[in-house]
């Protein structure tokens, strides 16, 4: 199907007809694609989860639906929660059901991945995304989710949440510590409206200048992974943002090379590095190269901005982002921040 | 049409160079009074054997002449990698190949070599050497049918591998250009110059060291970019010290690719003799080659 005048029929219904029980989301031109904004969470709506990727017990997503339904929201559970196929949360079919089941549902406002893992990109050809391009909805998760993530900014450039997920919320709130209770109410705080501001503690190895771009990435390895295939994003003219863990620092390199080499890294607005568990070099391998030499070897020939540390990753201090959503960077020696730029600001790009 | 280099003659010159990781020139000795016994000129390049304290053989500068020069040297009929690891791919952008598009020689290596095998099939269209490096001649591998196999390909005899059967091998036949390596290499380079394209190939594939759910990521990458539907057969060699997460994944490597290839009909065949491990076979990479996956065995041919 031709998918532009497909998704400009949907927002025109949208706009003119009123859909019983739907609050109308928000587009802004941007690019090929017009940006699809869902709707703000309000008191009442309902979130469902579901397993894409890993699996999770009922027990382990308590602390997430307490949570959840303490700041007004209902929850969904879905099929896949408790369901286990070895690593999987449910074989392929049962997962791809569950989530699809979840994005037709026109009665839920938002889908939260229970957690990571692995087994994303094994059902997203296999997902229809019609249901939910007509009727947007945020998807939140963070890791192997970078394949929703991506494949949802490239094919119907909808806005969604890069966060913690289910694995995440404390089992006691009143024990937790206020990084943890802080990132997780960042999820409400980026379900609920527009807005969303982070302060950097700056670094000394930061690039300065400023930027104002579409926010797209997410976990390196799954991003090298999606080169070549249906779900792989084009970074020009926007922030990327990248973060993994576990990987050898040569990996880390090879994988920095593969950014560029894919023209990933040519055409930024600014480059955004967030937490990087780098697993030791084995004896007699010693890569004898840190993070920042990597990354900045990798975009010296060209002057956007670089902020390293933010607080994004595998690791406590993982605020919710929005990815694809625009935003304003600004890189200073002494101040460093994101912030989601307004809509009405928004609109002025085209 | 896929250009072959010129083989060897006794007396000519092999140029021996490390383009990615460190290896002491001690323990490439044998490799190079083996490459002496069989006739040739060994050329030690400045990365073997350096002086470099780090991962490298030695600086991206210092690993791209050397390996420019021996390029460009007519001198030098063949360039043997002596050791792989990582690196390939922070010099591939900055080779000049054009001396060597208008004389191609024989490039030998696998593991991160993949990046100049894949890099020069797709933008050259010359055939390449996947083959044994020089760890692989020590403690008695130079006697071997698999480094023999080297010496082989290069006084230009055809190769023929065959290996047992598996019992999870798709039999059939294909004839294509043979082209692959590395897997974790083959990923890699997915969307980028270097890309391998597979259409009507014969894809072989080897790796160590990996999660086995990084192996399915992997695979399904290459399916999802179009690299596994429509090859005319696929040659699966060893995937040696896998690992599995504290979940595992619940299947074998064999199982795993087992399952990603079974929308498709080509001949498929398992722990064919191409690895990280001493059963590592030279194979012509951008050669024609006949497959041949019958019930009992498996004949690979030029």
């Amino acid at each position: 199907m031709n998918r532009k005048k497909f998704l400009s029929s949907v927002l025109t219904a949208s706009a003119t007809l009123p859909v019983l029980g739907l609050r109308p989301h928000r587009t802004v031109r941007s690019g090929p694609l017009p940006l699809l904004i869902p709707a703000y969470l309000q008191s009442g709506d309902c979130i469902g989860i579901t397993c894409p990727a890993g699996f999770i017990t009922l027990k382990e997503i308590e602390p997430a639906l307490q949570q959840i339904e303490s700041w007004g929201f209902r929850t969904k559970i879905g099929d896949t929660v408790g369901k286990k196929d070895f690593t999987f949360g449910g074989t392929d079919e049962e997962r791809t059901r569950d989530l699809q089941q979840m994005m037709d549902d026109p009665s839920l406002k938002a889908i939260l991945c229970a957690r990571g893992g692995y087994g994303a990109v094994r059902i997203v050809d296999r997902l229809d995304f019609r249901g939910l391009s007509a009727h947007p909805k945020w998807i939140i998760g963070f890791s192997d989710i970078t394949v929703l993530h991506c494949h949802m900014h490239r094919h119907l450039n909808m806005a969604s949440i890069h966060s913690k997920m289910c694995n995440s919320f404390p089992d006691d709130w009143a024990k937790a510590e206020p990084i943890q209770v802080e990132t997780i109410l960042s999820i409400r705080q980026a379900l609920s409206g527009p807005g969303m501001q982070y302060s950097v503690v700056p670094n000394e190895k930061n690039r300065v200048g400023s930027a104002e771009a579409a926010l797209v990435g997410g976990n390196l390895k799954t991003l090298e992974t999606l080169s070549g295939t249906n779900s792989e994003i084009s970074t020009d003219g926007k922030i990327l943002f990248v973060e993994d863990t576990g990987e050898y620092a040569y990996s880390i390199d090879r994988m920095f090379w593969h950014l560029e080499r894919t023209g990933k890294l040519a055409g930024l607005k600014g480059l955004i590095v967030g937490g990087f568990k780098i697993k030791p070099d084995d004896p007699g391998d010693d890569f004898g190269r840190t993070l920042y030499d990597i990354v900045l070897d990798r975009v010296k020939p060209y002057s956007y901005p670089v902020c390293f540390d933010f607080p994004v990753g595998h690791q406590k201090n993982n605020y919710a982002l929005k990815h694809g959503m625009l935003h304003h960077l600004t890189v200073a020696a002494d101040k460093v921040g994101l912030q989601e730029m307004e809509l009405a600001a928004a609109g002025t790009f085209s | 049409m896929v250009r072959i280099p010129p083989y060897l003659r006794p007396g000519d010159t092999i140029g021996l160079v490390c383009p990615a990781g460190y290896m002491s020139l001690e323990k490439a000795q044998t490799c190079i009074d083996t490459l002496q016994a069989w006739g040739y000129e060994p050329r030690i390049g400045k990365t073997l054997g350096g002086d470099s304290e780090n991962y490298f053989s030695g600086t991206d500068k210092e690993r791209l002449a050397d390996l420019q020069q021996q390029l460009d040297d007519d001198k030098v009929k063949a360039i043997f990698c002596a050791r792989g690891g990582y690196g390939l791919s922070r010099i591939i952008d900055q080779l000049d190949f054009s001396k060597f598009e208008k004389k191609p020689k024989w490039i030998i290596g696998f593991s991160d070599v993949t990046v100049l095998h894949a890099h020069i099939h797709t933008q050259y269209k010359i055939a390449t050497l996947h083959a044994p490096m020089a760890s692989a001649f020590n403690e008695g591998g130079a006697e071997l049918e698999f480094v023999q196999s080297l010496r082989h390909a290069l006084e230009g005899r055809r190769s023929k591998v065959q290996a047992p059967s598996h019992p999870f091998n798709r039999k059939g036949e294909a004839v294509g250009e043979l082209v692959g390596g590395n897997l974790s290499l083959l990923a890699h380079l997915t969307g980028s110059p270097s890309e391998l394209k597979t259409k009507g190939k014969i894809l072989f594939l080897e790796d160590i060291g990996e999660y086995l759910y990084n192996i399915d990521r992997m695979l399904y990458q290459l399916r999802r970019s179009g690299k596994l539907d429509r090859l005319a057969g696929l040659v699966i060699g060893g995937f040696s010290e896998m690992k599995d997460t504290h979940r595992p994944i619940g299947k074998t490597v064999h199982e795993i690719i087992r399952e990603v290839v079974a929308p498709y009909d080509y001949p498929v065949c398992y722990d064919f003799p191409v690895s990280h491990e001493k059963e590592n076979y030279a194979l012509k990479s951008g050669v024609g080659y006949k497959l041949k996956v019958g019930k009992n065995k498996t004949l690979l041919e030029e």
